[in-house]
């Protein structure tokens, strides 16, 4: 969809799931890396847990279907081989953070190019020159201050996340450009702020005070309703179970159906599951209902999961249309029917002779497939190959600017 | 200048979360973007609080308002006959369709890709659902985005080790999907603009879900390890780095001085415990890093969170407050970029939106204002769109077709 798209990514922990969108929809996408290798490369984990230049799987993740070039763009002739390659190119992506200035800044470019630039807060004013890192940016956003139980600290996510939020809205914010210039033929540059991206998993946090409410406070995974403990995480018997307990003449219907299967099973009392559920919260004020109910309810579908495999709730989940999943992990998601028959999966290179498969369509098209067309690039896997066509440089000439250690 | 979807026509069909958050990101690249609702099954999200002033009510929930700014709403039912022509005359309308009714819905009223690309074979549709269109499980799965946190992955990795998962805050599928539905958009508006060709396009959130956690995904696939929670902040490879505990209930302040010069700084500016020489050294800070965080928390705690991030920002050392809602809406970042904007809506008056998640230099964004009330544009759009006349509307309206 996007093959007479040609971009630059030079490269940065943010910069990689931009580029790596932007080629998955068919775009021609260059990676430019220092010489000695992008920040991407020393990020965990690593293949086999034995570091390497080439052993990072989040490199792999984020760079395949893009070719790799090296260049140091700090010096005299990085700077004028980079303003020849972007003239050949449409797009150049890049992160720009406080502790150096953008190397691009001082290269006059075309004004077809789209710049995208990447700034953990903005690139001027408050916090421009804050020391920032994924963790930083993350805490910033307002969503792991609501992540986890109020006794203890927040949570963050194992994987970086910020570098996730802020590459995502990059692919847009260039794309948005790309449009533009469909229209006029005009570039221009497109700023994203990694910690306003990541402000979207805060799901408005910011809007509670400007619209008369307190603050919002983290309670985890369960929720208090009528004094009762109602959580939305079970434990089965290999693993756990989301179930969403919630009542009303819609929802409420899912709860009863549920506690008539915990009661056929044995693990609920025949009383409490008639009682009529979807209308629970009001008969708790004409003492219809007691707190009791909903405790015995809880207790039921507690001992009901334990005693049930997550494969085994989730075909119950599939036949009563509950909301309801197993907590998947890895080797779930790897394994899960569904997705493997629908053709979420490729299989990608991660050394010589070793492939795995990897989801890889994270949307499918009616005329249009995402691929992997290769595995990330090898550190300056392409540099000759792109320096040579690109810019027409003979074998000399490449040979020499690797001696002078510019590539 | 315009902005860069001017002139590009949108028809929402979705709700709650990921569509009309999907179909907000389009507004604020300035397409003219109608919301079909219907009164007699309005937007679930308007259930969803923050309400204004904690008053509940379809029309005060200010969370809609944040996910369905700059549209206007039309009232149609859909499932009435004459209230699916009309669906099927917007189609021809326009560029862009996006829904994100349970797979198999939309087919049953003949509304789906194969009946709209009919009237439209330029016409661009994106759907969205827990599982995605195709499948084995796919049809008749509805779903929501704490559901698509557990498939993805991500709940079973965020929590603590002595506990059940916690799992991300809130239905995090739905601040992740909508990122991967607008770049397949706007990727085949620009291949629309050469080829003519529009498409079908099927995002699933679980799967959306996983792409935010291809990392650890990739750790099973090729070590062979299962990633499980672990409870604290920050990687076991870097230290210090993790969140400390600041003056007051509930403040914490996130550092990050795993790197070499950003642990020389915070060295100089604490002082005390962290000069021993144990923490000379990468190896001996990860070695010693309950006392190196011990260490670190005795100073932040007697601290306000505000006070710890100046002294370490002014020392270069990477820190943030961990912010709540009442730091956001003071941030001097925020403010500057004028994130939060103010609405002011005919029913409850004022409240704060964010404004768009990017910014362009050249052609303008769209301006952020409030979302429609249910069926607000019905009359005007109807009009405007159809060349329909007043009677043909309150006959439409007699009829129940705009409710």
């Amino acid at each position: 969809m996007l093959d007479d798209v040609r971009v630059l990514e030079i490269s940065a922990p943010e910069t990689m799931l931009a580029g790596r969108m932007l080629a998955d929809l068919g775009a021609d996408v260059v990676v430019i890396e220092p010489p000695a290798g992008a920040a991407g490369r020393r990020i965990a984990p690593f293949l086999d847990d034995i570091p390497g230049i080439e052993r990072s799987l989040t490199w792999q993740a984020l760079n395949y279907n893009k070719r790799g070039v090296t260049l140091d763009l700090f010096s005299a002739d990085g700077k004028a081989l980079m303003r020849e390659l972007a003239a050949k190119f449409d797009v150049v992506i890049e992160a720009a953070d406080a502790s150096r200035q953008s190397p691009l800044d001082a290269i006059e470019f075309s004004p077809r190019l789209v710049r995208c630039t990447i700034t953990p807060f903005a690139r001027t004013g408050p916090k421009s020159e804050y020391a920032s890192t994924d963790l930083t940016v993350m805490a910033a956003s307002g969503a792991p201050v609501m992540t986890g139980d109020l006794d203890r600290s927040p949570f963050f996510f194992p994987v970086p996340q910020a570098m996730m939020e802020a590459g995502a809205d990059a692919a847009i914010a260039t794309l948005a450009a790309i449009l533009a210039r469909d229209g006029d033929g005009l570039g221009q540059r497109a700023d994203v702020s990694a910690r306003i991206a990541a402000m979207m998993g805060s799901f408005g946090q910011a809007i509670f005070p400007g619209s008369g409410n307190p603050e919002p406070k983290r309670t985890a995974s369960t929720m208090t309703i009528a004094g009762v403990q109602v959580p939305s995480v079970y434990e089965c018997a290999d693993g756990f179970m989301l179930i969403t307990i919630a009542f009303g003449p819609v929802f409420g219907q899912m709860t009863q159906r549920l506690a008539k299967w915990a009661a056929e099973e044995k693990r609920l009392d025949q009383r409490v599951a008639e009682i009529n559920w979807p209308s629970f919260i009001g008969d708790l004020s004409t003492k219809k209902t007691s707190p009791s109910d909903l405790q015995a309810l809880i207790d039921g579908l507690k001992s009901l999961a334990l005693s049930k495999s997550k494969a085994e709730l989730a075909e119950a989940s599939r036949r009563l249309r509950l909301l309801a999943s197993p907590v998947m992990n890895m080797k779930d998601v790897a394994e899960y029917i569904q997705y493997r028959e629908r053709g979420l999966f490729a299989s990608v290179s991660v050394e010589a002779g070793r492939e795995i498969d990897v989801p890889a369509r994270f949307a499918q098209f009616s005329n249009y497939s995402i691929e992997i067309k290769r595995p990330a690039p090898g550190l300056s896997e392409h540099t000759a190959e792109i320096f040579a066509t690109e810019l027409g440089l003979s074998k000399t000439e490449v040979q020499a600017l690797f001696v002078a250690g510019e590539i | 200048m315009a902005a860069p979807l001017e002139g590009i026509h949108v028809l929402d069909l979705s709700w709650v979360m990921v569509g009309p958050a999907s179909a907000r990101y389009l507004a604020d690249m300035g397409a003219d973007v109608i919301k079909v609702e219907s009164s007699k099954r309005i937007d679930p999200v308007r259930t969803l609080g923050p309400f204004k002033d904690g008053k509940t009510g379809p029309e005060r929930s200010v969370s809609y308002h944040n996910l369905n700014a700059g549209k206007r709403c039309v009232a149609i039912d859909i499932r009435h006959p004459e209230g699916r022509e009309i669906v099927l005359r917007f189609a021809q309308w326009a560029d862009v369709v996006l829904e994100s009714f349970t797979p198999g819905v939309l087919e049953t009223l003949h509304l789906g890709y194969s009946d709209l690309s009919q009237r439209n074979d330029r016409i661009i549709m994106a759907s969205t659902s827990l599982l995605g269109q195709t499948g084995p499980y796919a049809q008749g799965t509805s779903g929501v985005g704490t559901m698509g946190a557990a498939m993805s992955g991500a709940t079973h990795q965020i929590g603590w080790p002595d506990r059940e998962p916690a799992g991300p805050w809130g239905p995090w599928t739905d601040a992740v999907t909508p990122r991967f539905i607008v770049a397949s958009i706007l990727a085949a508006l620009h291949r629309r603009s050469r080829t003519g060709k529009g498409c079908y396009i099927d995002v699933a959130q679980a799967e959306a879900g996983i792409q935010f956690m291809l990392p650890a995904y990739y750790e099973y696939a090729a070590n062979g390890t299962i990633p499980e929670r672990r409870g604290v902040a920050g990687s076991p490879l870097q230290a210090p780095q993790g969140l400390f505990p600041c003056a007051g209930a509930d403040r914490w302040i996130a550092i990050d001085a795993s790197a070499p010069t950003a642990w020389e700084a915070l060295r100089v500016v604490i002082g005390g415990d962290l000069r021993d020489a144990k923490f000379d050294t990468i190896i001996g800070r990860l070695r010693n890093r309950v006392e190196l965080d011990a260490a670190i928390a005795s100073w932040t705690q007697k601290q306000e969170a505000e006070a710890v991030e100046h002294r370490l920002q002014a020392a270069k050392v990477p820190s943030h407050v961990v912010s709540t809602s009442g730091d956001l809406v003071r941030d001097a970042h925020l403010l500057e970029a004028r994130h939060l904007n103010k609405i002011n809506d005919p029913v409850f008056g004022e409240a704060d939106i964010e404004g768009p998640r990017f910014s362009l230099d050249r052609t303008a964004m769209a301006a952020t204002r409030r979302g429609p009330r249910i069926g607000e544009h019905t009359k005007e759009v109807l009009a405007a769109v159809f060349g329909m006349s007043a009677a043909e509307i309150a006959q439409l309206g007699e009829a129940g077709v705009l409710a």
